[in-house]
């Protein structure tokens, strides 16, 4: 790979040389460019003769000086301004050069903050502009890069109020779920984007969000994605998936105090909802009527919890809500209050279904958000104080999420050569509770998609309790299974309480206009604390329970900065950085559970029943760095760039006790190298090229593993009495881990097409991982169900590319264009140690990596089908009639394959984002789509919600009931029978529909019937804006008045039933890709923006 | 370039690791402890292992014997069986600690601790293979000390070798233990424990003797333990019995006591099992189901339960519904489990079961019948066993649910029990009442019926199976990825992977 980048070196020297013309004398002319903007001096300008091959450019003062006769016309061209003319005529002659609306001359921030322009970059970054995050919103920032950048994917976790969510760049380079993410880096110093899985102590997964979640919108600058490990060599071991720089907001020079305002107001509606069959009730498929007595079998069919039931024919049965009488007068119990007098009955009502449960249960969520910043700014110094609130009501009752999010940010010049900055951010998160996600009691949607027959009128369950037992006996539908789903949802709460102070100092020394040193200390610190409360009479906690956590995460950062830039000679120029890191981390967590509590509705650890049971723990990790990098540029038309660092990390350090056991290998060093040419300032193309750059890099990153992979300890539990009791960690330590690499490169194009009107850039990136760390899973017949190795090779490739375009721009009318595209392959080339597979996750499929095969593989179990080729494998059919048939049993119902077969993969193949605008005078309208091509999804819903018989699939053979001998009942399903002769015939045995749609997955057993295509195309975002001419306001103090009309997720169009095709769900803080378990319905939101200024 | 880039980064490095010296005091773990006594090990396993005894028989054990039946959710009781990881995660993930208790104790031999990990570690591989068939063994759990990650499986007939070595072995070191011992929370630790600990030993070794006894002549090993009871002591009284007492308090309350009301009720009492002990006037059958719902109801309290085996819809519509249908009895009840007007059950109440007297005393009753072994008589070790059991269900129950089971007068003169018959008829009569007695406990009734065919299963109407009663669980689908050569391997010997095939001790 060194060699490719030698060569490509060499190549444009060479090309350069070449193509550099020689000056001979007439008048020396001199001359000056300046830019329109500020007459600052323009460097790197192109002067040229015209009709001559004379040129020159212009050094850093902006000057030239050229050999012209009187007469001469002198052109002068510079990247990203329009190119100017002017007739030589005797003395000095200076340009004004106007920018181009493109901004070609781009700056954009790379890694540790250096601004640099972007045409001087040997690899991809992307950047979106803070308002293109501010007017179409989302809570979690992260989501807004969907389709937008190309090349990152990002999946959020469907849990209503500013959950997590998943991003990926160029795909999944590691073989741990968790490690794909990429760095998140605030204004050039790491943040802490860490998940802290929410599950454990009887409760189900909750989605808390994720560090970069709660970074606030308003205050970016600017969203850089560096894609490569080029771009992002210099963070080291955790940018290797990628870096997303957030630059935030600074103060600007301006006259007085400025004013900004910004209000928001969304509201989400469910995008798709799950489609439930509303034609049976509550029952089990037995034909005859239901009748509710003790909502747990003491009715008829009342204490099961499908809809196998009666049809709807307008006939009346006792039921959960029916009024009771006693002697004949109606008294103030339903039918679900066991607590009812003795002697008391139930008068049957109508049998109805309820056809819109979910959607009445859910309420039109909503979002506000206002912004006020204040800024300021002088020839010495700028300022900015903002405050953001962000008021969500989710869609899910009772679920919320408030965030208040305080900014200061100010820089200073003390003196000619020394300036400060700080930049400071207060956020207080808070939600009285967020939903809990995936399979079980606490999940309503687990209630919703498997467990909630069309009979039952939810709405009446808002009474939460059975009269005069209130906070002690829940009033329900069903006893016994099912929790009240307005009990889970306003008792069964879980809080969250968050502040975070994210923040930087720096003073930066200018020895000399070429030479500075900077000195930067940054701190992400926040306090985190969940409650978690459940009422008495809840299902799994009849007397209740309360669970406390704290969780603390430190992230500081301190570091120096030496860059140097010069210019050696009018032809080259030279920069350099050295710099050095010192990162430390801490984690405290700290749990206290209570149980059962005492006495109702008090949540507190002092109410406990039983003993508290606690759990704390404190992991610390510190990483050194020195870092460099040194670039040298040749006519402003060739740049080379090379960085190199070098990290010690504690986490590949041995403990003091296993030195002597192990071999340690805690430092690592890692380089690259890119370079970039501006081909269309060296030679002369076509008329139509207004600018081609091509580009190319080469990067290795190394990486090092979690604190304490080197100690394998003893965990205690819960004691027996007076008998405590330890177990040893199932995960097998390693004393000789090394550090991981990561090798890649990058080429790629930028062209400009027609006056800048089209652009095109073009990237192929190639990596390979090599000796990853990680957790392998072990067979646990060797005493152990994981170990830690350095592990296998993956390799990972893939196109980018973008478009962008202004298809008409006419002086009132513009159209402005742009599409991203991209593909990935991730494969596994090796695994260490004689694997074959590695498996990154299962829940009834699994998730394998297999050598020679795509990452993301999934298997399961499938179906039996004939085949002809193998003759000792079962179910061979000679004839090859019936080959690829499904094979049933003699009961009508699917066979299933003894060893897990591949189901399909969930990367998609590729991802495409098309978005439009267009501007008629102030009106703007601009509209986005995505779409994800591939994948595949296993959808949980389908498993359990067919044998619930509540989704819509589950009428398929039961047209008139249940009675086989009517037409339309039952199923006989599509295949074959082995006959007792060795020989196949169709399959003509008919099983009820009950019967068929739990033997479609053998009882969740087969997987390979409930897989789907996850490809999708979704109408992201649609904005119209309109920014009133600010003369209407003359009068008032208002500028910059801009209202619109913003939409996100409007329309989703896909092939998955029932849920919405981009969905992961979670085990133990893992994100679980390409498994749907009881996702929520996802949002379409829509809204109103305000934005002005003072 | 590189090489400048190198030397200077070079010189850094020097510099620079200094800042590193505390990079070790960071990395070290200070949460948990690296090592810890055998005692508190002791604890975990034999807590964990009792537990999973408990769920293994109340999700699969229960049912195949047909000591209950689902009337919902009824896929298990069709025998359609997926993978069933439980005592294969159970028992492998124990043994981990198991070998750290070895490691710890090394070569001391003489530590109670030696003896007792061994018969655990018999015990354990035994449910394993009798489940399984074969299974890693030899090379299982050295991952740690031997880098072993994927054991190759061993032939049934080579653990089951292995198992009764192993407790010979550890009756005869703890014939001469001594020192501390603790965390036992079978026996209570100590000095006392131990004769305990070698009586289970040698209970055990008659137990797989027995089971074995298809495959081979058991006789001069049988022999040789009942005539040296000094030696070989084994079970004396239901005070030996191997089992956990649960606590009142949570979390170490009967596994059972925090279900939910539904998940409890979808298993109720199985027609074989009221049919046979109604027929035999057994009072213990208030031990195992309670009056139905409606006959309580109507004032005439009767109990019974519903066949195995029938459809979804057959099974909730049985005789009218859940209420005509004998819920399991009140003793293992969830905390809502308990029937209107009911106070809730208690939580310390019913045990975990390993071994107990009355099985052994059954044991002897066939080895004698079989002349495996020529002392004692059959017809005395069979009463024994009877009466051992009606004991033992008087001691669990509490005397408040009043459930009146002392065993009635004349109950064992009535032909059905007496001791009296063909050969044929004497062992069935064994096996019936071997049966009852194995009620909750784990899995051994169906190994036991695996071996002897006794009493008799009849699938369910329903099954899914081909009317044929499951003999074995599959691998868990996960060692097809982790350990694919050997399940192969082990598959070629022994046959399909899959429910219906024998394994060599059943065969």
């Amino acid at each position: 790979m060194r060699r490719i980048s030698r060569i490509l070196f060499l190549v444009f020297t060479i090309l350069s040389i070449t193509i550099s013309t020689v000056v001979v004398g007439q008048t020396l002319v001199k001359g000056k460019v300046v830019s329109g903007e500020g007459n600052l001096p323009l460097a790197g300008a192109i002067i040229t003769v015209k009709n001559s091959k004379k040129s020159v450019t212009s050094d850093a003062k902006g000057e030239f000086s050229i050999q012209a006769n009187n007469g001469d016309v002198l052109e002068v061209r510079s990247l990203g301004y329009n190119t100017a003319e002017q007739k030589f005529s005797g003395g000095s002659i200076s340009f004004t050069l106007t920018a181009l609306s493109n901004e070609l001359n781009e700056v954009v921030v790379t890694a540790l903050g250096i601004k640099k322009e972007k045409k001087k970059l040997g690899y991809a970054i992307q950047e979106v502009k803070g308002e293109d995050l501010t007017v179409a919103r989302e809570t979690n920032v992260v989501n807004q890069l969907s389709g937008k950048v190309a090349g990152v994917t990002v999946i959020a976790s469907p849990s209503g109020v500013g959950g997590s969510s998943r991003v990926t760049i160029r795909g999944e380079r590691s073989l741990d779920l968790n490690k794909n993410q990429p760095l998140f880096v605030v204004d050039g110093v790491p943040i802490s984007n860490s998940v802290s899985g929410a599950s454990g102590r009887g409760n189900l997964e909750i989605d808390f969000g994720n560090g970069a979640g709660f970074i606030n919108p308003d205050d970016i600058e600017s969203m850089s994605v560096l894609k490569g490990p080029a771009a992002s060599a210099l963070y080291g071991s955790r940018a290797a998936n990628g870096v997303i720089l957030i630059k935030t907001k600074a103060g600007k020079k301006q006259k007085g105090l400025g004013i900004e305002f910004s209000t928001n107001t969304t509201f989400e509606t469910p995008l798709k909802l799950p489609k439930y069959q509303t034609v049976y009730g509550q029952g089990n498929g037995n034909g005859g009527p239901f009748a509710f007595g003790n909502g747990a079998g003491g009715g008829l069919t009342d204490g099961t919890d499908e809809g196998w039931g009666p049809a709807f024919n307008g006939q009346s049965y006792a039921q959960y809500n029916s009024p009771r009488t006693l002697n004949g007068q109606v008294i103030p119990f339903l039918g679900g209050d066991l607590n009812a007098p003795a002697g008391s009955v139930i008068t049957p009502t109508l049998w109805e279904a309820e056809k819109d449960n979910l959607k009445n249960f859910l309420q039109t969520g909503k979002t506000i958000t206002n912004n006020v910043a204040f800024v300021g700014g002088n020839n010495d110094g700028d300022f900015r104080l903002s405050y953001t609130g962000i008021n969500q009501i989710g869609m899910i009752p009772n679920t919320d999420l408030k965030r208040n999010t305080f900014s200061l940010s100010g820089g200073y010049k003390l003196s000619s050569k020394l300036t400060a900055r700080a930049f400071v951010s207060y956020i207080v998160g808070e939600s009285d509770n967020r939903p809990s996600i995936s399979y079980g009691t606490e999940s309503i949607m687990y209630l919703f998609n498997c467990w909630l027959p069309a009979s039952v009128r939810l709405r009446d369950m808002k009474r939460l309790w059975q009269p005069g037992l209130e906070n002690v006996r829940q009033f329900g539908w069903n006893y016994n299974y099912h929790d009240n789903p307005y009990l889970t949802l306003y008792k069964n709460t879980n809080g969250q309480l968050y502040n975070r102070i994210l923040g930087n100092v720096s003073l930066k020394y200018d020895f000399t206009d070429w030479l500075s040193l900077q000195l930067r200390t940054a701190t992400d610190w926040s306090n985190e604390r969940r409650e978690y409360r459940r009422a008495f009479s809840t299902q799994r906690f009849p007397f209740g329970q309360y669970r406390e956590t704290n969780i603390v995460n430190e992230e500081r950062n301190s570091d120096f900065l030496l860059t140097a830039s010069k210019e050696i000679s009018s032809d080259f120029a030279f920069s350099a950085t050295f710099g050095g890191n010192a990162m430390q981390q801490t984690s405290r967590f700290n749990e206290a559970v209570a149980g059962q509590l005492n006495v109702p509705e008090i949540y507190s650890l002092n109410n406990s029943r039983i003993a508290l049971v606690n759990e704390q723990s404190k992991v610390g990790k510190r990483i050194n760095s020195l870092y460099g990098s040194a670039g040298v540029s040749y006519k402003n038309k060739i740049f080379i760039d090379f960085t190199g660092r070098n990290d010690w990390s504690s986490a590949l350090t041995l403990p003091e006790d296993l030195r002597s056991f192990g071999i340690e290998d805690n430092s690592y060093f890692y380089s690259s190298v890119a370079v970039s040419a501006i081909i269309s300032e060296m030679v002369n193309l076509p008329k139509y090229f207004s600018y081609l750059k091509v580009r190319g890099s080469f990067a290795q990153v190394g990486n090092d593993t979690d604190p304490f992979a080197y100690t394998q300890t003893f965990n205690r539990s819960e004691p027996f009495g007076s008998s405590q009791i330890y177990g040893e960690t199932s995960s097998l330590a390693n004393l000789n881990l090394k550090p991981e690499i990561s090798n890649s490169y990058e080429f790629g194009t930028e062209a400009k097409f027609f006056g800048n009107r089209f652009g095109i850039d073009f990237t192929y990136y190639n990596s390979r991982t090599r000796n990853q760390i990680l957790a392998i899973p072990l067979s646990n017949t060797s005493g152990y169900t994981s170990r830690r190795i350095n592990a296998g090779l993956i390799t990972n490739y893939g196109v980018e590319m973008m478009l962008t375009g202004t298809p008409i721009k006419k002086k009132d009318f513009v159209w402005d264009a742009f599409l991203n595209f991209s593909a990935n392959r991730s494969k596994v080339l090796e695994l260490s140690d004689g694997l074959t597979n590695y498996v990154m996750a299962s829940r009834r499929v699994t998730v394998e990596a297999r050598v020679g095969e795509r990452m993301g593989s999934m298997f399961g179990i499938g179906f039996a089908r004939v085949q002809s080729t193998d003759r000792n494998a079962p179910y061979y059919d000679a004839s090859g009639q019936y080959s690829g048939q499904m094979v049933f049993g003699t009961n009508g119902r699917p066979i299933r394959t003894t060893n897990r077969i591949y189901l399909g993969n969930y990367n998609p193949d590729w991802l495409l984002g098309i978005g439009n605008s267009f501007t008629f005078k102030g009106i703007k309208l601009s509209v986005l789509f995505d779409t994800r091509q591939g994948g595949k999804l296993y959808s949980e819903t389908q498993t359990v919600g067919r044998e619930g018989g509540i989704i819509m699939e589950t009428l398929e053979g039961r047209a008139n009931g249940y009675d086989l001998s009517l037409p339309g009942n039952g199923v006989i399903g599509q295949g074959v029978v082995l006959n007792s002769n060795g020989t196949f015939s169709p399959n003509t045995t008919k099983v009820t529909a009950r019967e068929w749609h739990t033997a479609w997955t053998a009882g969740r057993n087969i997987a390979e019937g409930v897989m789907f295509d996850a490809s999708f195309v979704k109408l992201r975002e649609v904005q119209i804006g309109y920014s009133f001419p600010d003369k209407w306001f003359k009068k008032t103090p208002f500028r910059a008045v801009n209202l619109s009309f913003v939409g996100r997720n409007l329309m989703v169009w896909d092939n998955v039933p029932h849920v919405d095709p981009e969905n992961m769900s979670y085990s133990g803080g893992t994100a679980l890709p390409g498994i749907e378990n009881m996702s929520m319905p996802t949002t379409r939101s829509y809204g109103l923006n305000l934005s002005f200024k003072f | 370039m590189r090489q400048l880039v190198k030397l200077v980064f070079g010189t850094l490095i020097l510099v620079f690791s200094g800042c590193t010296k505390d990079f070790r005091e960071i990395n070290t773990n200070r949460n948990n402890p690296t090592s810890v006594t055998p005692d508190l090990l002791l604890s975990g396993v034999i807590r964990s292992t009792m537990n999973q005894q408990v769920s293994e028989a109340w999700s699969i054990g229960n049912l195949v014997a047909q000591y209950n039946a689902k009337i919902q959710f009824v896929n298990e009781d069709r025998y359609l069986w997926g993978e069933r990881n439980g005592i294969w995660n159970n028992v492998y993930g124990n043994y981990r600690d198991l070998q750290n208790i070895l490691t710890q104790v090394g070569s001391n031999t003489s530590s109670p601790y030696f003896g007792v990990c061994l018969v655990l570690k018999s015990w354990m591989f035994a449910q394993l293979t009798e489940a399984y068939g074969d299974v890693p063994y030899s090379q299982a759990g050295k991952g740690k000390t031997d880098g072993l990650f994927q054991p190759a499986y061993d032939k049934q007939e080579d653990i089951y070798n292995g198992i009764l070595a192993d407790l010979k072995r550890a009756n005869e070191l703890l014939a001469t233990a001594s020192g501390p011992f603790s965390g036992d929370l079978i026996y209570g630790g100590g000095a006392a424990s131990i004769i305990k600990w070698r009586r289970l030993a040698n209970s055990l070794r008659l137990r797989y003797l027995l089971r074995l006894s298809k495959q081979k002549s058991v006789n001069v090993e049988m022999q040789a333990i009942i005539n040296d009871p000094t030696n070989n002591p084994i079970f004396t009284a239901n005070s030996d019995n191997a089992e956990l007492r649960y606590l009142s308090a949570a979390p170490n309350q009967w596994p059972l006591y925090d279900s939910r009301v539904g998940s409890f009720d979808e298993i109720r009492l199985s027609k074989t099992l009221s049919d046979r002990l109604t027929l035999m006037n057994d009072p213990r059958i208030r031990v195992f189901g309670r009056p139905t719902q409606s006959s309580v109801s109507a004032g005439s309290p009767v109990i019974l339960g519903i066949p195995n085996g029938l459809s979804d819809v057959g099974a909730l519509a049985y005789n009218g519904g859940p209420q005509n249908v004998s819920r399991v009895g009140y003793t293992f009840a969830c905390l809502v489990c308990n029937d209107p007007g009911q106070p809730a059950p208690l939580p310390d109440a019913p045990r975990a079961l390993l071994m107990t007297y009355a099985e052994l005393q059954f044991i002897l009753a066939e080895a004698r019948q079989r002349n495996f072994i020529s002392a004692g008589n059959a017809a005395t070790y069979y009463n024994q066993g009877i009466t051992a059991n009606f004991a033992y269900w008087q001691s669990v129950v509490p005397a408040a649910y009043n459930l009146q089971i002392s065993m009635p007068a004349g109950f064992i003169s009535q032909p059905s029990i007496e001791y009296t018959g063909s050969e044929n008829e004497l062992l069935a009569k064994i096996a019936l009442q071997k049966w009852i007695s194995l009620y909750f406990n784990g899995l051994e009734s169906w190994h036991e019926w695996k071996r002897t065919g006794l009493p008799t299963i009849v699938p369910g109407p329903a099954n899914l199976n081909n009317n044929l009663v499951p003999v074995r669980y599959i691998y868990p689908l996960s060692e097809q990825a982790l350990n694919s050569a050997n399940r192969t391997a082990a598959i070629q010997r022994q046959g399909v992977d899959e429910i219906n095939t024998r394994t060599w001790l059943f065969k």
